[in-house]
């Protein structure tokens, strides 16, 4: 990787960054003519760095990086849409994005249990939650962030640490079997048979491990739903001053 | 043809999005969705060192991961009904006394 493309890379994420902070819900009108200009530059830049490694537009790397942009985009929306539920539907864009980017690169199994997991059973659930704990209205909470700028700073500094790092591995030369055409040529049974195989013989004791945690996970989630607490919510001094969220109880 | 450094930075890329959603947040639920964009990150750095080495272990880390997703959210659900029933708020700063 050459250090043009690499300086590309860093100002992509401070703009990227920049971009994130202006949509990020600060509990004042948003200036939509700024957001737009940063997440355009952001996005073009992305692009920019996506095809300066490999100058030939391969039919394969459009599409991983047609995915990877959808797939930050969302989920820059998730972290900063001021609505829970549209941060959920955002959530499931990512989702669907990153199984497209699996099935790129020959992992159709796990493609099809991410979308089957995540957008079929975990996302539901997370609705039922948004839904059932909605408050009327907007609340403060969603719509003003604690602390957006330092948030932000973190997290593109980590990006940019963890970029930095796989530039300084690519530059000794690991980039040797990055060609590799696909893990079902070498596997010649395909992908879901040998995942089976990998999972049933070595790594056995970790899929008990598993599903013993599943099991666990189960009690745990009904002993702490099946907990009695109405008693206490109607003696807090907020609810007896009619503060604390809606009138009537959900239930 | 996509390279292994393209995976990890769009990896990197999706986990740094959910650090940042996970530290300036204050819905409750909110911040659990943002721990799943980080998994997704993750899920997607293992993938493509699968590719990378040419071998299947990355992705049965990965199936692994999903589990521990599926756990994780959950139990996390679980414990936000639990939480905005006795505060009837899903503000995580109504929790700020648990800081210490």
């Amino acid at each position: 990787m050459t250090t043009a493309s690499s300086v590309l890379l860093y100002a992509v994420f401070a703009v990227g960054g920049a971009a994130v902070y202006a949509m990020a819900p600060k509990g004042e009108a948003p200036r939509r003519g700024l957001t737009t200009i940063l997440v355009l530059a952001a996005l073009g830049g992305f692009i920019a760095f996506l095809f300066t490694q490999f100058p030939v537009a391969h039919a394969e790397r459009v599409c991983f990086a047609v995915f990877a942009l959808i797939a930050v985009g969302s989920s820059a929306r998730v972290i900063t849409h001021s609505k829970p539920v549209y941060s959920a539907i955002y959530f499931v864009l990512t989702v669907v994005a990153v199984a497209a980017m699996l099935v790129l690169s020959g992992a159709e199994f796990l493609a099809a249990a991410l979308v089957i997991a995540y957008a079929g059973a975990i996302l539901v659930t997370y609705l039922f939650v948004i839904m059932l704990a909605q408050q009327p209205g907007s609340p403060v909470y969603d719509r003003r962030a604690r602390e957006p700028l330092l948030a932000i700073l973190t997290g593109f500094m980590l990006a940019a640490l963890i970029s930095h790092r796989v530039m300084v591995g690519e530059g000794a030369g690991n980039t040797a079997n990055s060609g590799a055409t696909g893990i079902t040529a070498s596997a010649s049974l395909g992908n879901t048979v040998g995942i089976g195989a990998i999972v049933m013989t070595q790594y056995v004791v970790a899929l008990e491990i598993a599903g013993l945690l599943l099991l666990m996970s189960m009690v745990g989630a009904i002993a702490l739903s099946r907990k009695k607490v109405e008693k206490e919510y109607h003696e807090s001094p907020a609810a007896a001053l009619g503060l604390a969220g809606r009138e009537a109880p959900p239930f | 043809m996509i390279g292994l450094a393209d995976y990890l930075i769009v990896g990197a890329i999706l986990f740094a999005l959910g650090v940042a959603g996970f530290l300036c947040r204050r819905n409750l639920i909110v911040i659990f969705l943002s721990t799943e964009v980080m998994f997704q990150g993750v899920i997607l750095t293992a993938v493509g060192f699968a590719r990378f080495h040419r071998h299947l272990e990355g992705q049965a880390f990965a199936l692994f991961l999903l589990v521990i997703a599926a756990v994780e959210a959950g139990l996390a659900l679980g414990l936000v009904m639990l939480l905005y029933r006795r505060r009837r708020t899903l503000d995580a700063e109504a929790w700020s006394v648990m800081r210490g």
